[in-house]
């Protein structure tokens, strides 16, 4: 039986359809058709489906559609504005921080959630707030490099 | 007209050699790329893999009656409906093909099982849930095998026969019993037996390599639709277009004119995306609903389905040298546990052991040796890690025994342009020595170690990844506003659609935004070989200024026209043909195309075969703390040395090694497979099967040496195979410098460190 379910994503208002058994990643991709979070493991281990709900960092493979129901909630898609890139996109673009991509989305919320909190994040701060989100192409150096000159950016106006 | 590039002094370069952006990376950064997963089609259906339980068995039977009855299934397939592939059937890839029946069996097993994983059916169903639940309603019969799941198990005589048509390649005459060796190797020159003997000082070591996974983020993912003709199109996570249209034309027996294969944006491939992974299974599924069916692995599949882990191996081997440091002797026996089906030959790893020193005395011998668990695949300079593991621990075990630094012994041995490969011919310019002299001088080898709550040690170990070359293709046509539109053979596994653009900007003199290229689809595009060994961005880049001459000839030639003079008068630079003063008269490619779009297409061709190897050679200097406590190993700076030939792109060069390095320390330290008794890998989920995150790794440093290759346009090598293969030895002979001991087992978890450490002679541990 599939039931009603109505959320805020990327500041959008959606009342959608959904299966009792869909996680937030299916409403995500299958549903609305926001195919930016990845599925890499789909049991929360590789992060590649980071979004932010009401602000937090979660793995939405483990989050039930329905448990968003009246939340609020920032996929990859909601990032940049008006095509403007977020100072994390670019600096992701101009320091060589994205490879294949497949993490890239699920590592600018972390970091986003990350700057969001602290304006002026130490290596170790990036380096934790990102170890939930695998990387296999990068080796994380340019990732960390990126996050932090988005944050000295973002300080610095 | 064109100065030959190699000859062109680098400092003129004006695109190539900068760090620039990834052409994709906006799409990239904002979730816009388009990986296969994220593909819907009107009427899409989906389709789930039904896996054997089972390590070795007897199919029995297989009733899909009560699955084909389930509301909302589709379609439901077994080896029954796939043409039975005869031992022996291959398709063109590179020197050697592809074996047909290895592809057949990793997709969809006949009669017999050879893994736990391997699939034996597949549903499509109008969801995913139904596809699932449907996949319990298919009732297979299987008359359980014996499983051998150890590589000296499977060598041993009295072993039952895992596959009955695997007779020993390698032995001459042809042997008459069926083996689970596949094949045997042997290099070897002079008397290394009495070199052992006689020798000053020797070393000898065994280590045992676990398996391991290349972790690509991306699961296999294939989107099929057939159109009432007839006509299949699969939209596939694939490093190479033309490699997964032949495997699936063969496996359907339909022809290659008949399937076009489109790759889309690959999320990490490491060697595991070579072969098809139900590709053709998703063409059947939608041959026979007649809706497109979209297949995606899980991460268990992906880890336990036979997609492709790396070889385990178990490997011995003996050095020697005389007392001033001159090696004398290399004998190795290399043992590679290709899982479930025949793996690659050992040759290219036996020379990658022993191709960076100069010695007189070699006896290597190899076996790919068959077991009855995931079959596996090549894993980015595949046998590479594995073989320098033991080789280089090897050297630097003879190091500690002759009391000579290790740098020193790297440079009183080292190969250099033209001593011979072990395989007997010379080497081409090589630039180990100038690597070796900047590792001499880097702080990171001249810095003394700082002190730490436990002990620390520095290791060094070296890297050699051949490489190939095999064909690549492009054509350039130049848009109405007189730019180059690049469609490529090749897929994009490493920034190739950039570093590409850099090329045809360079030979066009025009900038980087100025320059468009894309990906072709296996119609679209002449064949190429898929992305592997290291070899796209040196033959992408011959077969682009092959195609950039190509087509600046032609429009030299319509230019000429327009300017009333000989085309050979003509001087082109910058985007801009000029006639010679005093007319002096000047018109740019825009105004050339606006003018002469309509007399015909202006289209540039290339193609590069054989083009010469571009070896990747390596120096990697490592520094851990291992907490004697309770074994826990922390890399604390790590230093990586390597000759690229010339960098295309230093940024993406760097990104290539830092990722292939941390790869590299994922498997040194974290990484094996964990199998049962049974042949489960217990370890099937990327939290238990642990790769590297942010936290567990340090800055990787890069050093950058540029040793041109001869012959090679910008004299360009391979890049990204070569770093993965140094760590793992890095990181064990700076353990070992350390704490005194060498764990012989990889990953040198903290357990088995621990454990080597506790059962030191000395060991105050009880």
């Amino acid at each position: 039986m599939k039931m009603l379910l109505g959320c805020t994503i990327n500041a959008q208002e959606h009342t959608v359809l959904v299966d009792p058994r869909d996680t937030l990643l299916e409403l995500l991709r299958e549903r609305i058709g926001l195919t930016g979070s990845k599925e890499g493991c789909g049991n929360g281990n590789c992060g590649t489906c980071t979004v932010l709900l009401d602000g937090a960092p979660v793995n939405a493979c483990l989050v039930l559609a329905l448990e968003v129901a009246g939340r609020d909630v920032v996929t990859i898609e909601g990032v940049a504005r008006a095509g403007e890139l977020h100072p994390i996109q670019s600096a992701l673009v101009e320091a060589g921080g994205t490879q294949c991509g497949f993490c890239t989305p699920g590592i600018v919320l972390a970091a986003k959630a990350l700057l969001d909190a602290n304006a002026a994040p130490s290596e170790d701060d990036i380096r934790h707030a990102i170890a939930g989100n695998l990387c296999r192409c990068t080796g994380y150096g340019k990732i960390v490099d990126a996050i932090a000159i988005a944050a000295t950016r973002m300080r610095e106006g | 007209m064109n100065p030959d590039p190699v000859e062109a002094p680098i400092a003129r370069l004006k695109v190539i050699g900068k760090r620039l952006a990834r052409v994709d990376a906006k799409e990239r950064v904002t979730g816009q790329a388009i990986y296969p997963a994220d593909l819907s089609l009107p009427g899409m259906v989906h389709a789930k893999i039904l896996r054997s339980p089972l390590a070795h068995a007897r199919i029995g039977g297989i009733d899909t009656t009560r699955a084909q009855a389930m509301k909302g299934v589709v379609a439901v397939v077994t080896a029954a409906d796939f043409p039975a592939m005869p031992v022996g059937s291959t398709i063109p890839m590179g020197e050697t093909g592809y074996d047909m029946w290895m592809v057949a069996a990793i997709n969809m097993a006949r009669d017999k099982v050879h893994w736990i994983g391997q699939p034996v059916a597949a549903v499509a169903a109008v969801d995913l849930h139904t596809a699932a639940a449907a996949l319990a309603l298919i009732d297979v019969e299987y008359e359980p095998l014996e499983p051998v799941l150890g590589i000296l198990a499977a060598m041993a005589p009295e072993a039952p026969v895992l596959h009955e048509h695997v007779f020993t390649k390698g032995i001459e005459p042809r042997p008459r019993a069926p083996s689970n060796v596949c094949s045997r190797v042997v290099i070897s020159r002079g008397d290394p037996s009495a070199a052992l003997a006689d020798a000053h000082a020797s070393a000898r070591l065994r280590v045992k390599v676990d398996t391991a996974h290349q972790g690509y983020l991306e699961p296999q993912v294939a989107v099929a639709q057939v159109d009432a003709n007839g006509f299949a199109t699969v939209w596939a996570s694939t490093q190479g277009q033309f490699t997964a249209e032949l495997m699936i034309a063969r496996m359907l027996d339909l022809p290659a004119s008949k399937l076009k294969v489109v790759p889309l944006e690959i999320g990490g491939g490491f060697g595991g995306k070579i072969a098809i992974h139900g590709e053709a299974v998703a063409v059947r599924l939608a041959q026979k609903c007649q809706r497109p069916v979209k297949l995606v692995l899980t991460r268990e599949e992906v880890l336990q389905g036979g997609s492709g882990p790396a070889a385990g191996a178990l490997i011995d081997v003996a050095v020697a040298a005389q007392k001033d440091g001159g090696l004398r002797a290399i004998a190795g026996t290399y043992r590679m546990d290709a899982g479930g089906l025949p793996g690659m030959s050992p040759s290219l790893l036996m020379q990658a052991s022993a191709a960076l020193y100069q010695c007189p005395n070699l006896n290597l011998e190899g076996f790919d040796v068959v077991t009855k668990k995931p079959r596996t695949e090549a894993y980015r300079g595949p046998g590479g890690i594995q073989a320098a593991f033991a080789v280089e621990q090897a050297m630097d075990m003879l190091c500690q025994r002759l009391g000579m630094d290790p740098l020193e012994f790297r440079k009183r041995n080292a190969s250099v342009t033209g001593s011979l490969m072990p395989i007997g011919t010379p080497f081409p310019a090589i630039g180990l020595d100038t690597i070796l002299e900047a590792v001499g001088r880097h702080p990171c080898w001249t810095d003394p170690l700082p002190p730490g709550a436990y002990p620390r040690g520095r290791g060094l170990a070296l890297g050699y990844w051949r490489g190939t070359s095999m064909t690549s293709a492009a054509h350039i046509t130049i848009a109405g506003d007189g730019r180059p539109m690049v469609t490529m053979g090749a897929v994009d596994l490493s920034g190739t659609r950039s570093t590409m653009a850099q090329v045809v900007a360079e030979e066009f003199g025009l900038a980087i935004e100025d320059v468009h290229v894309q990906t072709g689809d296996s119609k679209s595009v002449g064949y190429s070989d898929g992305a592997a060994g290291s070899r796209v961005a040196r033959t992408m880049t011959a077969a682009l200024v092959e195609a950039c001459g190509d087509a600046l000839r032609q429009l030299r030639s319509r230019a000429a026209e327009k300017l009333q003079s000989a085309p050979e008068l003509l001087h082109y630079a910058d985007g801009v043909f000029r006639s010679p003063q005093p007319s002096g008269a000047a018109i740019s490619l825009a105004e050339l195309m606006q003018a002469t779009l309509t007399d015909g297409a202006v289209v540039g061709r290339g193609v590069s075969s054989k083009l010469p190897l571009g070896v990747e050679i390596g120096a990697h200097v490592c520094d851990v703390e291992v907490d004697t406590d309770s074994g826990l190993v922390t890399v604390l700076r790590y230093t990586a040395f390597q000759d690229v030939g010339l960098a295309l792109n230093p940024m993406a060069v760097e990104g290539q090694i830092e990722g292939s390095v941390v790869q590299g320390l994922g498997w040194a330290l974290l990484e094996g497979f964990d199998y049962g008794a049974d042949g489960r890998l217990r370890n099937a989920s990327l939290l238990d099967y642990r790769m590297p995150t942010a936290l567990d790794v340090p800055r990787i440093e890069t050093v950058i040496v540029e040793t041109p290759v001869p012959n090679v346009p910008y004299g360009v090598r391979g890049v990204g195979e070569v770093p993965i293969v140094p760590p793992a030895a890095a990181v064990a002979n700076a353990i070992a410098r350390a704490v005194g001991v060498r764990v012989g087992r990889m990953p040198m978890t903290p357990e088995r460190v621990l454990g080597a450490i506790r059962a030191a002679p000395g060991s105050s541990c009880d």
